[in-house]
């Protein structure tokens, strides 16, 4: 979804960003989670837009009054697109709230030589939070 | 028209009436209905009560057990079999007879004689199908259905294994000693060595390549975990290591010990523990549990299961505190206490430092056991990003490593029986819990972060997080029961070979000598199933050019590969050509060659492309340059089969030597009618010369060449394949050949064909070096 980036040109600056020095291999973790629950949705890039969309008409047409999205990094955008597309589908039944926000990630610095320890360091990424909610509901489904 | 029925409308003289005298008509019918009501009331019965029911109705064996029948049939069965004057049937000791302790204890110490068990086995055995592996009787699989149910709780759930089978060997010594024991078996190539500073201070364990001594990058051992710990402020090291590599790897040691001693060179007696130069190695069996918890919730579950003890006089009383007291071991529990809270509402262990070390006591996990088996959650919070950061230098001490410590815990451990008693004698509100009770011990444990992957490109961060923990041996159950009720799902080994290859790491390397077994018994195993179908039902592996559908021909295909005729081969672990390999995979660019070239393999991760699946065994070949572009997929020609012909008419000449012997034997036995002549049985599984001769006609074993017997080049082979569920593709862990790669490489090319064994399609697929350590 209009992630068509030249994937040799993003390895190539990924590489340089990742090395802040040569003694140290940067290793992820995974970012702090805000709370899970039935109609909390993470988006990445990796999952299938088709079924996250089918997914979230499917919460909200079964009663849900309101979903929340979450989006970290280059997902921002597949996660606007989706609240987007969400509220194109229920034609102005529903609204969208937005909230930006920034996200700590740690990285484990992975130490290649022996007389070095282990360090960590913290990055920070934007993150995105939209909560669609009904505002009308349809008759046939109360 | 009228119906022409009756006598009228055919001109007879009969008529029908027009009305019907109901009453009339049914008493001129009266006897008729009175038979039929009777025969009714009393049908003149032949069969048996349960031989009435309907089908779906019926059981096994209902005639024997009348409570197999409903209820209200019942009666009138036991009537029918005392008529028919049953015996009354021979009653079978009663369970409980049979199932007294010591009869059963006898049972249990009887089957162990040969096999180890692990603590948790009868758990396991009523719920698993278990295999004999490396001297153990280990879970296999689950009984109930239960594949993707594993997967998905090792993704998002959590995956609950026994790994108790891995042994820890502990080497006290100077640290100096140590390491140049270790200089002989490890290089620095492959990764830190085992006293890096990262590893020392015991914070974080590690993971090690183990060679023969002097022979890297030949004679591969094994991956070994490694944790330093301090026992009485000197450090000392404990590997845990995997069985099949146990005897290996303690011969090996030993013999590097005593090859620095001259003195005491010839010693052999001294296997167990060898007292020289200063290092002593010691295996330690039976002295931990260890359980492996995978996946995101297994945080959760440490968290509600593990309830650590804040302050030191509720378990001042404890026999093993007491000991602690003797060697002034600060147990630092208010600290860790505070630690554990600080980090116990994450919601993956993916989150904190990889492989971090937290020692903590905690109390005994059957107080926190839930009434039913409910799913730990982990509650919302937020956690400033330092404690996750920082590893306290506190974190990773545990009373746990020292030895007559641990005996004493394992001494005064409260079995489930006196546990329950204890409780109903002192509990005078029910449901109310004393978790403070001095006659209860706590117990020290060891926890040994996992970080899963770490790497976004190779697979999804945080897959394969988890937990590792340690407890002392005689708690293995309770706090295995614990986990289960709270919500983890239980594994055995084919989880953890999945799991390998979900993950894109070797599971058995060919160039050690466990992987080496492994393959002799994968071969055996296959090789079985193959000859026990009719050769009709068989697949000819020479038609579709598989040259060896069993077993892996590594040296052949280095030997095809090379100029030279190696004997001896090694798997690619050099983190820095590894990575040169990825990128020049990646940018198409070029591999400068390394040394020992022609006897390397190389371990790649292979995504299939399109559907199906990709088996062991399979073969990995070089495309040409139209393969990748065209749309037409790539089919083996069928081979000839030169031993076709052969086949046959050795059968037919088999069954003509048959029908002789036969008439022999006949005439024999007319001739000499009073003399027993002694037959000369064959022992059931040997094989005779026919059947050998045959096999080798199906499957041949002399084959010198591997590269070109098929329609593309072969590089290599696949060791595992299956459909990988986190990457929703087929995908498999292959080997292939340096001098192959290189030569893929060369041509510009970062795609492979991948046939498999019983199928003459060529696939395409993308490669990955894997380098995960």
């Amino acid at each position: 979804m209009g992630d068509e980036t030249n994937p040799k040109k993003r390895n190539d600056q990924q590489d340089q960003r990742r090395k802040p020095n040569k003694n140290y291999a940067v290793k992820k973790r995974l970012p702090l989670r805000p709370r899970e629950g039935d109609n909390v949705i993470f988006v990445t890039k990796k999952t299938n837009f088709k079924a996250q969309l089918d997914k979230c008409c499917d919460l909200l047409t079964k009663g849900e009054k309101d979903i929340i999205l979450h989006g970290l990094g280059a997902a921002i955008q597949r996660c606007c697109n989706l609240a987007l597309q969400i509220e194109a589908a229920f034609c102005g039944t529903c609204q969208i709230e937005v909230n930006t926000g920034t996200v700590d990630l740690v990285d484990d610095l992975e130490p290649l030589t022996d007389d070095l320890d282990y360090g960590a360091q913290v990055r920070h990424s934007s993150s995105i939070h939209i909560r669609i909610f009904r505002t009308a509901m349809l008759g046939a489904n109360q | 028209m009228e119906a022409t029925e009756f006598d009228a409308s055919l001109g007879g003289g009969e008529h029908l009436p027009n009305t019907v005298n109901s009453f009339k008509f049914v008493s001129s019918r009266s006897i008729e209905i009175a038979a039929m009501t009777e025969s009714i009331l009393k049908p003149n019965k032949t069969k048996l009560i349960f031989q009435y029911l309907p089908v779906h109705m019926r059981r096994r064996v209902m005639s024997h057990n009348c409570k197999r029948l409903p209820k209200k049939l019942r009666e009138g069965h036991m009537e029918q079999l005392k008529k028919s004057g049953l015996p009354p049937k021979q009653k079978r000791p009663s369970r409980k007879f049979r199932r007294r302790p010591t009869n059963l204890l006898e049972e249990y110490t009887k089957r162990q004689r040969r096999i180890a068990w692990l603590e948790t086995h009868i758990w396991h055995a009523k719920r698993f199908h278990m295999i004999e592996r490396w001297g153990y009787r280990l879970a296999y699989r689950p009984c109930d259905k239960a594949f993707r149910a594993c997967y998905r709780a090792s993704s998002a759930h959590c995956l609950l294994q026994d790994i108790s089978y891995c042994l820890p060997i502990r080497i006290t010594g100077p640290l100096e000693s140590i390491e140049k024991m270790f200089s002989y078996m490890t290089n620095r190539l492959c990764g830190l060595s085992i006293t890096a500073k990262a590893y020392l201070s015991g914070n974080r364990a590690g993971f090690i390549h183990m060679f023969k001594p002097g022979s890297y990058p030949f004679g591969y051992v094994g991956k070994v975990e490694f944790l330093w710990v301090h026992v009485n402020l000197t450090p000392e090291l404990i590997l845990f290591v995997h069985p099949s590599q146990v005897k290996e790897m303690e011969s090996i040691m030993v013999g590097i010990i005593s090859e620095s001693d001259p003195h005491k060179c010839d010693n052999k007696q001294m296997k167990l523990i060898s007292n020289l130069a200063g290092v002593k190695i010691q295996v330690l069996y039976e002295s931990f549990n260890r359980f492996r918890l995978t996946g995101p919730k297994s945080h959760p579950i440490l968290t509600h299961c593990l309830k650590p003890v804040n302050e030191i006089s509720t378990v001042a009383s404890n026999k093993w505190v007491c000991e602690s007291n003797k060697f002034n071991i600060d147990l630092l529990l208010k600290e860790k206490y505070d630690y554990w809270s600080n980090i116990c509402n994450l919601t993956s262990p993916s989150q904190l430092p990889a492989r971090m070390v937290i020692g903590l006591t905690v109390r005994d996990p059957r107080w926190s056991r839930p009434k039913k088996r409910t799913k730990a959650e982990s509650l919302d919070c937020n956690i400033s990003s330092e404690h996750l950061i920082k590893i306290p230098d506190f974190a990773s001490s545990s009373p746990l490593w020292y030895t007559v410590i641990n005996n004493t815990v394992k001494k005064n451990a409260i079995t489930n029986a006196k546990f329950i008693e204890h409780i109903t004698k002192t509990n005078l509100v029910p449901g109310e819990i004393n978790e403070d009770d001095p006659k209860i011990q706590s117990i020290p444990i060891v926890l040994i972060q996992l970080p899963g992957s770490q790497n976004s490109e190779y697979k999804k961060i945080g897959y394969g997080s988890g937990w590792d923990i340690i407890v002392p041996s005689g708690y293995g159950l309770a706090f295995w029961l614990t986990f289960v009720m709270f919500g983890a799902r239980s594994g055995g080994l084919r989880e953890t070979e999945h799991l390998a290859l979900e993950m894109g790491e070797c599971y058995f390397p060919p160039d050690s000598e466990s992987g080496k077994l492994e393959e002799k018994r994968m071969e055996l195993h296959l090789r079985d199933i193959y000859f026990k179908r009719p050769p009709s039902k068989r697949v000819n592996f020479i038609k579709l050019g598989i040259s060896n559908p069993f077993n892996y021909p590594w040296t052949i295909l280095l030997k095809d590969w090379s100029e030279q005729s190696p004997n001896d081969f090694f798997v690619l672990r050099d983190r820095k050509v590894i990575s040169e390999l990825q990128n020049a995979l990646r940018k198409k660019g070029t591999i400068s060659d390394i040394s020992n070239g022609d006897f390397c393999l190389v371990p790649i991760y292979l995504h299939v492309n399109g559907t199906g699946t990709v088996k062991e065994h399979a073969l990995i070949c070089v495309p040409e340059f139209g393969d990748l572009i065209s749309t037409r997929t790539i089919c083996e020609a069928q081979h000839e089969d030169p031993n076709a012909k052969i086949r046959k008419e050795r059968r037919k000449d088999h069954l003509n030597l048959l029908k002789k012997l036969r008439r022999k034997r006949l005439k024999l036995k007319k001739k000499a009618t009073t003399k027993s002549t002694k037959q000369v049985k064959r022992k059931p599984h040997e094989l005779s010369e026919y059947v050998k001769n045959m096999r080798e006609l199906w499957v041949p074993s002399n084959i010198n060449s591997v590269r070109h017997n098929c329609l593309r080049e072969v590089m290599g082979y696949v060791s595992k394949g299956a459909f990988s569920f986190t990457e929703s593709k087929c995908c498999a862990i292959g080997y292939v050949t340096f001098n192959a790669l290189k030569h893929l490489v060369d041509s510009k090319l970062n795609k492979v064909l991948v046939r498999n064994i019983n199928s003459t399609k060529y696939r395409i697929a993308n490669i990955q070096i894997i380098n995960s350590l």
